[in-house]
């Protein structure tokens, strides 16, 4: 029976969250970042979400998870947005043709050198203070060696021992429909390193094929503390993460395109014991609701064993998340811990910091999500309001530009968390690309509140404005659609009706009230939706019940 | 007082094992010291995917061993009171500006590879990282 909608649009499923199962009565979240996956495969993951869910803890399980509790911490990695690669001049642009991004640094080809784009720094130095990080004004980088196909130096650039940012935390505010509630999770460090390229297996073949374009993209590794608890606190870190590098402009955060990679690492213990349960890593997750699930599945994997006396089959290794079966399995077991024999970068200089350096990008960051959060809530708004409006920084801005040219804080939250985003969500389109502006909307919602227009007429005036643009003023006049007030001509246009439908009147009189509404509605049709519905029922009903 | 104990003992394991949680970067030790440990060469040259005959083995293992103790010399130094320097170059930064620049000859370096399937590297097929 309950619809079930997305707490995100159809076609741009990385904001797919664990709450696709419950319904929303009003409004959808939308984002403004483009996204190319089609409508099949979303409308597959959700039904798939509403087929596991029943099946992922028997009573059984649900019993005894309430014995332990889970230890998780979450390693995202994020592609930055900078033009160029970190360590060369290459130019980065997904779904260019294989191997057409490369020059002699990223391919590692023998005599060259890597030269940092200063970019990067900027960037690491907005997400180490967006995330309240000690930054270290003196950091280096690293080589951590090793050896595969898809990473053509035989090392990766990155930093070991002295990252850029460390010992930081983020908040967040968990989704009303799962219960609420804020959250502070530690962030343990962020450093700057390379990505490598991209390894694709050819099916059967005994060989498999490489593509260097991604290699030597610049990236941010995110650790957080192993302060989260849940699949669903993971997903909204995650989701936290995201919504904070789109805010700070230095990734797309797209899951999808691989700008935004978490690894998660779950480890169980039953409550009250002091040492840490073993730790597996998982990896293969492509959505935040596909983190929620493989962690949950994960937890209940392991309480299961634990609750058998087999927990020592508990071992640390790396699982890989099944989408299709909705579990984890084991990847092929490795032997030994890898040994990257990290040593200083010889070929790159130490990364200074300057504190006037830091104060210009501090200075030079717009408002984020939790402060925007806060302030929002003191507006008097609540919080699934609040959660709705926040998540895209575009719709947060057209709200505050709203607002701040007068309009009523509620009623423009529902215009754009209603009828508007149902229009973007319809069309595809962003808040950004609408011919509405926030003038126009802050100018409709004081002529209705004035009663110039009745709420009917604004809904139709905003569809005009939002596809056509132009002023609420000149539609208003054009139109004729003034909200007609004056009690005398209601009076004349329902006895009109009255007089047309003598059938209907006499059985009104006969003890059929219901067709009041008819009444009302021959009445609007004849003012062309003008009448003011307030004056007009109250006018209606005296004139109906009058001779009777 | 047992329980004193093994609760700060718990404690302190406790936060032990929260550092060595997120990663295996641990904080730099510079007053340990002792002799360098002797190589294990056959390790080595797995981790360096060089393929060695026992008689090589045998034939490189002092060799190395000498080379290692030739810096080993720089134990004797007491850096118990030095600030450990991250790098010892004095130049300062070398940074680029964000500016895209196209590789010119791009098919030389194609063309270069042992094994190119249009348009992918060629590579054995691999499985499992390390």
């Amino acid at each position: 029976m309950a619809s079930v909608l997305f707490r995100g649009i159809q076609t741009r499923p990385f904001l797919l969250y664990p709450s696709a199962l419950l319904s929303r009565k009003n409004g959808v979240l939308f984002c403004t970042t483009k996204c190319s996956q089609s409508q099949t495969a979303t409308q597959e993951n959700q039904q798939t979400q509403m087929k596991v869910s029943p099946r992922t803890h028997t009573k059984k399980v649900e019993k005894i998870l309430h014995d332990y509790e889970a230890i998780i911490g979450i390693e995202t990695h994020v592609q930055l947005d900078t033009l160029t690669k970190a360590f060369c001049s290459c130019a980065y642009l997904y779904g260019s043709q294989p191997n057409t991004n490369v020059c002699p640094i990223c391919m590692g080809l023998p005599g060259t050198l890597p030269v940092l784009n200063s970019k990067v720094i900027e960037f690491a130095v907005k997400v180490g203070l967006a995330l309240n990080c000690n930054l270290s004004m003196n950091s280096k980088f690293d080589r951590k060696q090793y050896f595969y196909p898809d990473l053509p130096k035989g090392y990766q650039i990155s930093q070991f021992d002295i990252p850029i940012a460390t010992g930081g935390f983020i908040e967040l505010d968990l989704p009303t429909e799962y219960g609420g509630g804020h959250r502070k999770f530690g962030i343990t460090r962020v450093h700057m390193e390379e990505d490598a390229g991209k390894l694709l297996h050819s099916g059967n073949g005994s060989y498999s094929q490489v593509d260097l374009n991604r290699a030597g993209v610049p990236l941010l590794e995110i650790v957080s503390e192993p302060d989260i608890r849940s699949g669903l606190e993971a997903a909204e870190y995650a989701a936290e993460i995201q919504r904070l590098v789109r805010y700070l402009g230095v990734s797309n955060g797209n899951m999808q395109e691989g700008s935004l990679r978490c690894d998660v690492n779950v480890s169980v213990r039953p409550i009250g014991q002091l040492e840490y349960g073993t730790k597996v890593e998982i990896k293969n997750m492509n959505s935040f609701s596909a983190m929620n699930r493989a962690i949950d599945f994960e937890i209940s994997r392991q309480v299961d064993l634990y609750s058998k006396g087999e927990d020592n089959q508990i071992i640390q290794e790396t699982r890989l998340w099944e989408e299709g079966a909705q579990r984890t399995v084991t990847m092929r077991k490795k032997e030994g811990l890898a040994d990257y024999r990290y040593f200083p970068e010889p070929d790159l200089p130490e990364v200074v910091l300057s504190e006037e350096y830091v104060d210009n990008i501090r200075a030079s960051l717009l408002e984020l999500p939790e402060v925007k959060r806060r302030r929002y809530e003191r507006m008097g708004l609540s919080m699934q309001d609040v959660l709705f409006l926040t998540n895209d920084m575009n719709v947060a801005d057209f709200f505050d530009a709203t607002i701040e040219r007068g309009a009523e804080v509620k009623m423009a939250a529902n215009w754009i968390m209603s009828d508007i985003a149902a229009y973007l969500n319809n069309e595809k389109l962003s808040i950004n690309e609408i011919k509405l502006t926030p003038q126009e909307l802050a100018e409709l919602i004081s002529s209705i509140k004035g009663g110039t227009i009745s709420g009917k007429i604004g809904k139709e005036i905003l569809f005009e404005l939002i596809s056509n643009g132009g002023t609420v003023k000149a539609l208003i006049e054009e139109k004729d659609l003034v909200q007609i007030v004056d009690p005398a001509e209601i009076e004349k246009m329902v006895d009109k009706v009255l007089i047309e439908n003598p059938k209907q009147l006499q059985q009104y009189r006969g003890g059929k009230t219901k067709l009041q509404g008819f009444f009302a509605g021959q009445v609007m049709k004849l003012s062309k939706g003008k009448a003011n519905p307030g004056l007009l029922n109250k006018i209606l009903l005296e004139k109906l019940n009058a001779k009777g | 007082m047992s329980t004193r104990v093994s609760f700060v003992m718990g404690v302190s394991s406790l936060l032990q094992r929260r550092c060595l949680w997120s990663s295996q970067w641990r904080v730099r030790n510079y007053s340990v010291r002792s002799a360098p440990l002797p190589p294990d060469l056959p390790l080595l040259a797995e981790t360096a995917r060089i393929s060695l005959t026992p008689k090589e083995v045998e034939e490189f293992t002092p060799k190395i061993q000498q080379v290692i103790n030739w810096f080993g010399q720089l134990q004797a130094v007491d850096l118990q009171s030095i600030e450990p320097a991250l790098r010892a170059d004095t130049e300062g930064d070398n940074l680029r500006n964000d500016v895209p620049e196209t590789f010119e000859n791009r098919e030389a370096m194609l063309s270069a590879v042992p094994s190119f399937e249009e348009p992918y590297i060629k590579v054995p097929k691999v499985l499992n990282k390390e």
